[in-house]
């Protein structure tokens, strides 16, 4: 038999019972709807996941700092040790930063700025490092022979929005505590906000020239090494050559922002392909149904086929044209599926999007700026494309069973059959 | 006259639940090519079986069955189809029309099968209602029509693939006597007109009085083979 009147046949056969036939489907639509909203929904979670994170690190940036928990703390960096970092291959920038941690500022008028580092670096080097991050939104940076002077992060500066503390051009008092030091900085520039909660975020941090710093100090050490890579694909290499520069590798810790967002992401991925799996339970569900709904057809049909075989059709005729209603069931079941699927995401992601707002908290640790949480399904032509396959290939498992219980039909009998 | 199909020692039983009931005990006889063959006996004496062996619908236990040469024992599933598609017409006692389809639709069903256009193959079962005199009820379902019409209609499928032989399972056995008669005439005709073999399983001794041969089947044997005098 033509297969275009076997799919006409089925069809037939699907439309005479409409009920029947429209319930079994939706069990399908069922399944699918589900398999892809929850795959849309993870896949839109996993890349807003993904774009915060590539907005609060700087892929390509790694930072070395001294100590480790394999071994104890150990002393800063020296020079040297920065210059072999600086030409292990796949480098393209280094900015060693040395904090001064126990630094208080105050203003003209003695009120104390809040700053909860002041760092030393090469203005010029950082500038580079994180071009993006370290703009000024007042004054500029300060040149490399403009000593004694002090860039402030936004927050060190507008405390509470309002009134600055400083201004630009302004005179700052640094004290540190046990270095009876107490050095007068004029303000060059006051950074922008950061905006995210990344780790280089720098809106409570002060910035100085490290010459400044290493004068002050009577040494020159580093607390802090940031180290721009060239790829950033390629950053686990480089960090490994890093650690190879010391003697002791395990003496200092390299944080690696691409492998941490690779790691995240790979969870997310999981998390998302164990929500699909379970919104799979429900298309086998449906195909349980198929089953169910087919088996006790072929038995309604029993006389139908042992006529059918009488005059000559085979056995795999009558197979296929039980199969191709299974799957005529997969396909529009599917299909349907799809386009509610596409819906209820979206209207989920309406839902669910006003639960998933970070709170906002007043202590300082947490990012001044969290922006608002947007949820928004992405579809993925791959996994449209899985869940319609899967439908199709789970009515063809599903329909096999009776649908060949109906080919395997003994003619005699079947004519026999009341 | 040429032998059609050959019956040779045919044993077959069936299983009724723990026994083996014998229904046919060892049969043979030929059906010539163009004869009007009637078997005949009461109910229990296996003349179904023996035509279900005889349009392969199922195979004998013991014994060889040779339709036009080929012996149905050796055939596959897939093959005993195609013969029953391409060489045997099937007339039943319950019509056995499906239900869901047109009287057109039912007669056009073995050319469906067979993979035919559909447009030669409606016009083949137009012409084929035709004659069995039906082209005023071609689109009726089978619920709609009188008994003598749908076996009139089962006729005319079993005619449509032009098959060398034509087998009847008790073609009157669910009609009055009159439109019975009507069914044997037109069978009749259609055996004389186009030349096919027809048997016909019938304990009617209406039918069994146009064959020209009528097998007597008792008891799973034969009784005895009977020729109609000559003319008839």
């Amino acid at each position: 038999m033509k297969f275009s009147k076997i799919l006409s046949i089925a069809w037939e056969s699907l439309t005479q019972r409409k009920l029947r036939t429209s319930l079994t489907t939706l069990g399908v639509v069922i399944g699918i709807t589900a398999i892809i909203s929850l795959a849309s929904l993870g896949e839109g979670f996993r890349l807003e996941i993904k774009e915060r994170m590539q907005q609060g690190f700087e892929l390509d940036v790694l930072i070395v700092i001294p100590g480790s928990f394999a071994a104890a703390l150990r002393e800063p960096f020296t020079s040297p040790e920065v210059n072999n970092i600086r030409n292990v291959t796949g480098v393209k920038l280094v900015a060693p930063l040395i904090t001064l941690p126990q630094a208080d500022l105050y203003n003209e008028t003695n009120e104390k700025v809040n700053a909860l580092t002041v760092a030393a670096v090469n203005f010029s080097e950082i500038t580079q490092m994180l071009s993006e991050r370290f703009v000024p939104m007042e004054g500029k940076i300060p040149g490399p022979e403009e000593n004694d002077t002090i860039v402030l992060g936004y927050k060190t500066c507008f405390w509470n929005e309002t009134t600055p503390l400083v201004r630009v051009g302004d005179n700052i008092t640094m004290q540190i505590e046990g270095y009876s030091i107490n050095k007068t900085l004029r303000v060059a520039a006051i950074l922008g906000k950061s905006g995210t909660s990344g780790i280089t975020n720098f809106d409570y941090w002060a910035f100085i020239p490290a010459d400044t710093a290493t004068q002050l100090m009577r040494r020159e050490v580093y607390n802090i090494i940031l180290v721009k890579v060239s790829d950033p694909e390629q950053s686990e290499h480089v960090a490994n050559a890093i650690e190879d520069v010391f003697e002791n590798p395990y003496s200092i810790s390299i944080l690696v922002p691409i492998a941490f967002m690779r790691q995240v992401d790979r969870i997310l991925n999981l998390v998302q392909i164990f929500l699909v799996a379970i919104a799979s339970i429900s298309l086998l569900v449906a195909g349980i149904g198929i089953m169910n709904i087919m088996t006790v057809s072929v038995m309604e049909r029993t006389r139908e086929i042992g006529i059918l075989k009488a005059i000559g059709a085979k056995s795999r005729t009558v197979l296929a044209m039980f199969l191709t209603e299974a799957v005529l069931v997969g396909i529009v079941g599917g299909l349907i599926g799809i386009i509610t699927g596409y819906g209820l995401s979206y209207a989920l992601a309406y839902v669910l999007s006003s639960f998933i707002q970070p709170q906002q908290q007043d202590t300082v640790f947490q990012a001044p700026e969290t922006q608002r949480m947007t949820l928004n399904p992405v579809f993925s032509p791959e996994w449209t494309i899985i869940a319609f396959v899967f439908a199709i290939i789970v009515c063809i498992i599903f329909g096999l069973y009776p649908a060949r219980k109906a080919a395997k039909l003994d003619p005699v009998e079947a004519l026999r059959y009341e | 006259m040429a032998t059609f199909l050959e019956v040779r020692d045919v044993k077959k039983s069936y299983r009724m639940g723990k026994f083996l009931v014998p229904a046919l005990r060892g049969v043979s006889f030929d059906v010539e090519t163009g004869e009007f063959l009637s078997i005949f006996g009461p109910s229990g004496s296996g003349k179904s079986t023996l035509l279900h062996l005889m349009g392969g619908l199922d195979r004998p236990d013991e014994g060889e069955i040779i339709v036009d040469g080929s012996n149905i024992l050796k055939l596959n599933d897939d093959k005993l189809a195609e013969l029953r598609l391409i060489k045997i017409g099937f007339v039943f006692q319950f019509f056995n029309l499906l239900p869901r389809l047109t009287a057109l639709r039912n007669v056009e069903l073995p050319l469906t099968i067979a993979g035919v256009p559909e447009k030669e193959s409606l016009k083949r079962a137009e012409k084929m209602l035709r004659l069995v005199g039906l082209e005023d009820r071609m689109n009726h379902r089978p619920s709609e029509l009188s008994g003598g019409e749908q076996q009139r209609v089962a006729i005319a499928r079993a005619l449509i693939s032009n098959p060398k032989i034509v087998l009847g399972d008790e073609p009157t056995g669910n009609l009055d006597t009159k439109t019975g008669w009507e069914i044997v005439q037109l069978m009749k005709k259609l055996n004389e007109e186009k030349k096919q073999t027809f048997v016909v399983v019938t304990h009617d001794p209406h039918i069994a009085e146009a064959a020209n041969r009528i097998v007597h089947l008792k008891d799973g044997l034969i009784a005895g083979i009977e020729e109609a005098p000559k003319g008839r």
